[in-house]
């Protein structure tokens, strides 16, 4: 298993946002983390990010228990692409990517030679070659999304992790993320954990074959795991969400089924 | 392609020109002054000491030569903390003062030179009071067990208003027509009192230099932000504490034996960015040079172009700023892309 998850709870102050969350990943698996605003999505992120050191429970992953881990073993364990990135001075993309070698180098420490080429072939992973040498400020955010994409890929860690890392792209962009993350899970085995409002994500992922799962956060209900095609119900959706929706089947191209989310109306 | 492959860092020649710009302003400066040396007196008080005349040596060897090296220094620390906040702060509109280390050394001068006569306590007091002024800046801005960059910006404005208002205290109760007049100077900045025995300063100095050079690296991942420092492995309260204590100890030496000379820090590192882009990589070493030079020579025009000296504070915004100016127009900017 890369991720283990074992009855997470976790409070801000008094107030419960996760209360006993059990998932797992294994290698080359994607964990789609669905639920409404506030149902504690980026609090799972962020304490398997170790950004929170307060709950109980346990995250292992490879198999280590994170809370002991320094930020550099953790770094090399797990990867992040964020969900906004304020950008202050203009380095280059490939400045930007080399940081992900952070972890590799002491407190003093500068990348070496080696960190040099890893960034570079996690530039040419993602495709973003043509912009390498370019201020990242003036790229559009479905570029800069990549260059944070590679950066997390340089890392080299076996998980990586997604805090709705499509909301700011267009129709296109999206698609040549959601591409991208297929290939990397099918070819490169590495485990996504992602947050994501957007439903058709793991209905895609399972239709491209890649193994999938659907996790649904709801406030003060028990979460649920499965299928993206078993998960994602009229029923869920309307007990998660409080939206009527009508889940419908395509017949795509390739003779692929595709699934999509109608809205029907709502319950609030 | 080729370039796209190599290594992101200072090529040979350039990492000669950056040795030898501070070197050359410093051996330049050593040639002009208000008494008049030939060009052979001050060659000849370098290599052969023994061979000039004791006025020429003195000059070029315990005057000129102590000056021009504390200047060089000073320019250095305060272009290379200024980077440092600019990145730890993530915000490009900040100076080696941030901290309240310019008010907080002021006091610390005020006191000095009010209640002990100034002297070698100016040099002192200044010093500790500028790192106190960091320390209250860190703890001020601790919250929850927590000192963020934004909390810690905060407690650095708050306890720099604080001794401001302390040296305001400081002025009404001086002497105005011994004690104030020091202190205005001393708040212009000046070298003109520089001599060997202040070269402790330089210990600092050099220490808070080496300690920002060496995480020049960890300082591009620090602007980042502190949350995605640390998703990238960097500990950042630890790489924070050296980064600002190495900083802290570079301004608070500068400030203490020069003065306040604040727009350097700000101004050096953005035509250090200008030049070599925005990696603390090259941007560290580029501003250590820039700012040794600059100062030196800023300090030799302080010293020569007019009868009586003109504070250097004055004279860097002076000149400083239009030829700041000048890149801006001409690099199209540089810093936002």
């Amino acid at each position: 298993m890369i991720l283990n998850i074992d009855n997470l709870s976790f409070s801000y102050d008094k107030t419960p946002v996760l209360s006993g969350v059990s998932l797992t990943a294994g290698k080359g698996e994607i964990v789609c983390l669905l639920g409404p605003n506030g149902s504690g999505k980026t609090t799972l992120l962020d304490c398997v990010l170790g950004f929170h050191r307060s709950y109980k429970g346990n995250i292992s992953v490879c198999g280590k228990d994170i809370l002991p881990l320094s930020r550099s073993e953790l770094a090399k364990l797990v990867s992040y692409v964020p969900q906004f990135h304020t950008p202050t001075f203009p380095y280059t993309v490939r400045e930007i990517v080399l940081m992900g070698r952070t972890s590799q180098s002491g407190l003093l420490g500068a990348p070496g030679k080696d960190d040099y080429e890893i960034c570079d072939s996690a530039i040419s992973r993602i495709g973003i070659e043509d912009f390498a040498q370019r201020p990242y400020t003036g790229l559009s955010g479905g570029e800069r999304k990549l260059v944070l994409l590679a950066r997390a890929l340089a890392q080299q860690a076996p998980l990586i992790v997604l805090d709705e890392p499509t909301s700011s792209l267009d129709f296109k962009n999206e698609l040549l993320f959601l591409e991208i993350i297929t290939d990397l899970v099918r070819n490169d085995g590495i485990t996504v954990l992602m947050a994501t409002h957007a439903l058709q994500h793991p209905l895609y992922f399972e239709s491209e074959g890649v193994a999938c799962q659907a996790v649904m956060l709801c406030k003060d209900k028990e979460i649920r795991k499965g299928k993206p095609g078993e998960l994602i119900t009229p029923e869920t959706l309307l007990e998660g969400y409080g939206v009527r929706a009508a889940v419908c089947e395509i017949k795509g191209e390739e003779g692929k089924t595709v699934r999509t989310v109608a809205v029907l109306g709502s319950d609030f | 392609m080729q370039a796209h492959k190599q290594r992101d860092s200072l090529s040979l020649p350039v990492i000669i020109l950056l040795f030898v710009l501070p070197l050359a302003a410093v051996f330049v400066s050593l040639f002009f002054g208000r008494y008049h040396l030939s060009f052979s007196e001050v060659v000849f008080s370098l290599i052969r000491p023994d061979t000039v005349s004791a006025a020429s040596r003195v000059t070029v060897l315990q005057l000129r030569l102590p000056r021009a090296v504390a200047a060089a220094f000073v320019g250095a620390s305060l272009a290379v903390s200024g980077a440092a906040f600019q990145s730890v702060f993530r915000n490009p509109l900040v100076n080696s003062g941030i901290l309240g280390v310019s008010n907080g050394a002021g006091f610390g001068a005020c006191l000095a030179i009010v209640f002990f006569g100034g002297g070698v306590y100016t040099y002192i007091f200044s010093f500790v009071f500028a790192v106190a002024a960091v320390l209250l800046s860190y703890f001020a801005g601790r919250i929850s067990r927590v000192t963020t960059s934004i909390t810690m910006i905060l407690g650095g404005v708050i306890v720099g208003a604080f001794f401001s208002a302390l040296v305001s205290i400081m002025k009404y109760v001086a002497d105005p027509y011994s004690q104030l007049p020091s202190i205005t100077f001393w708040f212009m900045g000046s070298f003109a009192s520089v001599n060997y025995s202040h070269f402790y300063a330089l210990i600092p100095m050099g220490l808070g230099l080496l300690l920002v050079f060496l995480s020049r690296w960890k300082l591009n991942v620090l602007s980042m932000g502190e949350r995605e420092a640390a998703s990238l492995g960097v500990d950042v309260r630890k790489a924070q504490i050296m980064i600002i204590g190495g900083a802290t100890l570079c301004t608070a030496a500068a400030v203490c034996i020069s003065g306040t000379i604040g727009w350097v820090g700000l101004v050096i590192p953005h035509i250090g960015r200008m030049i070599t882009g925005n990696s603390n990589q090259k941007l560290i070493p580029v501003s250590i040079s820039l700012g040794a030079g600059f100062m030196v020579i800023m300090d030799l025009l302080s010293r020569t172009l007019t009868g009586s000296e003109i504070p250097i504070g004055i004279l860097c915004a002076l000149i400083g700023t239009p030829f700041f100016v000048y890149l801006l127009k001409k690099t199209k900017g540089g810093f936002r892309a």
